[in-house]
């Protein structure tokens, strides 16, 4: 128990996907200019790179693997994420139309997110167990929807403050971004 | 979405989106803003119209408002939901199905401790929270569902170069 927490917290915190890893920056500018679409997004890429690591577990355990078809793994994961995407969208719009009307524009971006394949194949290298391979997937994309959080809040203040007009809007917004990263280098003296 | 107003006291997110037909008492809108971007209203445009482009995915996400004055096709309104809706919505169509793939593959690992039967017990999980997720939607229906709130201006241009 007490591996499987260190192992989620190193994921979430210490290893951050964006902010130690530079995985899914793309979003990470793009998506979070408001707190809601933040949580929105953080929570669809949640999901997608939890079901999509169990997948992929799957194909690395029972066919890559046993038949030494390694070579294929980043061309398989690639179809395996973008099917999870398509199942996701296809499920939130069977379960509910009013939630994928609300929800359904951050799939697509999903998609062409290195964080999610960036995560699947760190996996697929760590050959962990099952369960140990779910709950770092889980805890890299808990960490991920927290720094969105985190960076939406921020920038929702940003866009209130008297910004010198040569760093108003991108800028400001990476000078932001990079001492958040300087913030989470403090969690890598944690478990040393 | 990408605005913020007030109502009775509740925070509203605000999107604009056009109507395209007009159904007795029912007008059917599709959002405008489909991009990470959101700043242009252009984006049905910036693609060929076939599957998976984003003109189809708005088409997809066309949506019907009952509360509308006499509204025609081509219109453009700005529409809103309650600013707790969208985290309330994500939580039930992600959180609750993870949440029960996770808990099933927990026990399943905790009783077997063998990798297929917790994968299968995780799926089976996922399958439990899918069916919990559309008993949640059920109850949010009345939330989620977005309101007329008043008529946009003309559309402005795409300004990204």
């Amino acid at each position: 128990m007490h591996n499987y927490l260190s192992l989620m917290l190193s994921a979430a915190l210490v290893n951050n996907v964006i902010l130690a890893r530079f995985l899914g920056l793309c979003s990470f500018m793009g998506v979070t200019t408001r707190v809601d679409t933040a949580v929105g997004m953080g929570l669809a890429t949640t999901f997608v790179i939890t079901v999509s690591s169990m997948l992929d577990w799957a194909l690395e355990a029972y066919l890559l693997q046993p038949f030494g078809l390694g070579y294929l793994r980043t061309v398989t994961f690639i179809l395996v994420i973008a099917a999870a995407v398509q199942f996701t969208e296809m499920t939130v719009r069977k379960v509910s139309p009013p939630l994928f009307q609300m929800l359904g524009i951050y799939l697509p971006l999903i998609t062409t997110n290195c964080a999610v394949l960036g995560v699947t194949l760190l996996l697929a290298e760590g050959k962990m167990s099952f369960i140990a391979s779910t709950l770092f997937a889980f805890a890299s994309s808990l960490g991920y929807s927290l720094v969105m959080v985190i960076f939406a809040g921020l920038r929702e203040r940003l866009v209130l403050a008297d910004v010198p007009r040569l760093f108003a809007g991108p800028p400001i917004g990476f000078i932001t971004a990079s001492l958040l990263a300087l913030a989470f280098m403090g969690f890598s003296g944690m478990g040393t | 979405m990408n605005k913020i107003s007030s109502d009775k006291d509740l925070a509203l997110i605000e999107g604009v989106a056009r109507v395209v037909a007009i159904e007795g008492d029912v007008a059917w809108l599709e959002p405008e803003q489909s991009t990470s971007c959101g700043g242009c209203t252009s984006s049905p445009a910036c693609g060929e119209k076939g599957l998976g482009t984003v003109a189809s995915r708005l088409a997809a996400r066309r949506f019907p408002i009952t509360d509308h004055p006499g509204l025609a096709v081509g219109e453009r309104v700005v529409v809103g939901v309650r600013g707790d809706a969208l985290m309330k919505a994500a939580a039930t169509a992600y959180a609750v199905p993870l949440m029960a793939l996770l808990v099933a593959g927990g026990i399943a690992q905790w009783a077997a401790d063998n990798d297929g039967i917790t994968l299968a017990a995780s799926v089976v999980g996922l399958a439990l929270g899918l069916g919990l997720a559309h008993l949640g939607a059920i109850r949010l229906r009345g939330v989620i569902t977005p309101r007329f709130l008043r008529r946009a201006g003309s559309s402005p241009v795409c300004h990204l170069t």
